[in-house]
């Protein structure tokens, strides 16, 4: 095949790590059946799955990685999914890089590659939504940390510390700073969608709380359609012919 | 490799062959139904003969004072309650019956079907076993 340009994939203008989910919408066959996996929820990527900072099931992650494809395996530091410490809107400290020394929040995991991507800090620079007319937006984006070059917080002295799983006396799992012995709070888990439950409104179409753990089932032998005709006062007494099946 | 990094260009030819041929596809002439069934019979005049009891009604009760609404609030818990069982049925419905009659002396084991017992399903509208209704 000769091709006059060094085979790279095309890089499609796309807003920066945003991670509200728009509607699955497939562009291919074979990607509709990817993202109708993942909203059934148990998740089937093929081995050697190269992960990046986009979602799997998203537009994105089809176009970097079309079924078939192989690339080189990157070798990752094996950890445990209970040893697992840093998760989404932690505060961390950065100790290698550009931005050695700075304190930020996290905002994306990818625990696959050991992935932290923290806000703000080691940022390269890009356009986006480029089109033939506009340049695109110059904007910084973040690059991803390892694991090894970042540092958990302790909450009150605000340096970087060693931190393990410990067990309280009430038998909580705690993250413990190894330093102080301070217990570092977990982050608040937020809904993908950002509604808060305790804050939210009912609308015209949503049953009230009240409404929905009223207890009004009672039981019956008969089944719903019979409970049905005899409250309508319905009298059905032709029966279907008999027929059979092989 | 070479094919599959070009797939994800999009710059394979050729129409998608795998594709279901629907009746959106193809000519105007290209007359397809998209599965629904007929209520009814053609007959050999190429009239159609529909019958009433083929098509589909819908029973609703009257829902004045009905308090469930189609969504649920984002601030209800998870519910308490287990799935019902077949067991639970029996002992919530039909035990109470039983010792009722047991202890008045009146239990007849030969005459289950007041207790709601059906030895078969034969003539039932609605059968459990094989079911024929469609919920």
């Amino acid at each position: 095949m000769h091709r006059a340009t060094p085979p790279t994939p095309p890089l499609p203008p796309l807003p920066s790590t945003d991670r509200l989910e728009a509607p699955e919408r497939p562009s291919r066959r074979g990607a509709m059946r990817l993202s109708a996996l993942l909203c059934a929820g148990r998740l089937r990527l093929p081995a050697g799955y190269r992960h990046g900072t986009w979602r799997p099931g998203t537009a994105a992650a089809q176009l970097r990685n079309p079924p078939g494809l192989r690339r080189r395996k990157i070798f990752v530091e094996p950890i445990a999914r209970e040893d697992w410490k840093v998760f989404r809107g932690d505060t961390v400290q950065v100790l290698t890089g550009k931005d050695a020394g700075k304190q930020a929040m996290v905002t994306q995991v990818v625990r696959a590659r050991n992935w932290v991507v923290v806000e703000g800090l080691n940022t390269h620079y890009r356009y986006v939504n480029r089109t033939t007319k506009y340049a695109g937006t110059y904007i910084a984006s973040e690059a991803p940390l390892l694991l090894n070059q970042i540092s958990l917080v302790d909450p009150e002295d605000r340096k970087p510390t060693e931190v393990e799983w410990r067990y309280t006396e009430e038998g909580e799992r705690v993250r413990v700073s190894l330093r102080s012995g301070r217990i570092i709070p977990l982050p608040l888990r937020q809904r993908w969608d950002g509604i808060v439950p305790e804050q939210w409104i009912d609308g015209p179409k949503d049953t009230t709380v009240e409404d929905a753990l009223d207890k009004t089932y009672l039981p019956s032998l008969k089944t719903f359609e019979e409970e049905i005709m005899d409250a309508m006062g319905i009298v059905e007494t032709r029966r279907a012919k008999k027929s059979y099946w092989y | 490799m070479g094919l599959l990094t070009e797939l994800a260009r999009g710059l394979v030819r050729g129409a998608d062959r795998m594709s279901p041929f629907t009746s959106k596809r193809g000519p105007r002439s290209y007359n397809k139904g998209r599965g629904a069934k007929k209520p009814g019979v053609l007959t050999s005049n190429k009239k159609f003969i529909l019958f009433k009891e083929m098509v589909p009604q819908f029973v609703v009760p009257d829902l004045e004072g009905f308090k469930l609404k189609p969504y649920v609030s984002y601030r209800a818990p998870e519910g308490s309650e287990p799935p019902m069982t077949a067991k639970q049925l029996f002992t919530e419905v039909v035990a109470p019956r039983i010792e009722k009659d047991v202890k008045a002396g009146t239990f007849d084991p030969n005459n289950l079907e007041k207790y709601g017992f059906e030895p078969t399903q034969e003539g039932k509208l609605f059968q459990l076993f094989p079911k024929n209704y469609v919920r």
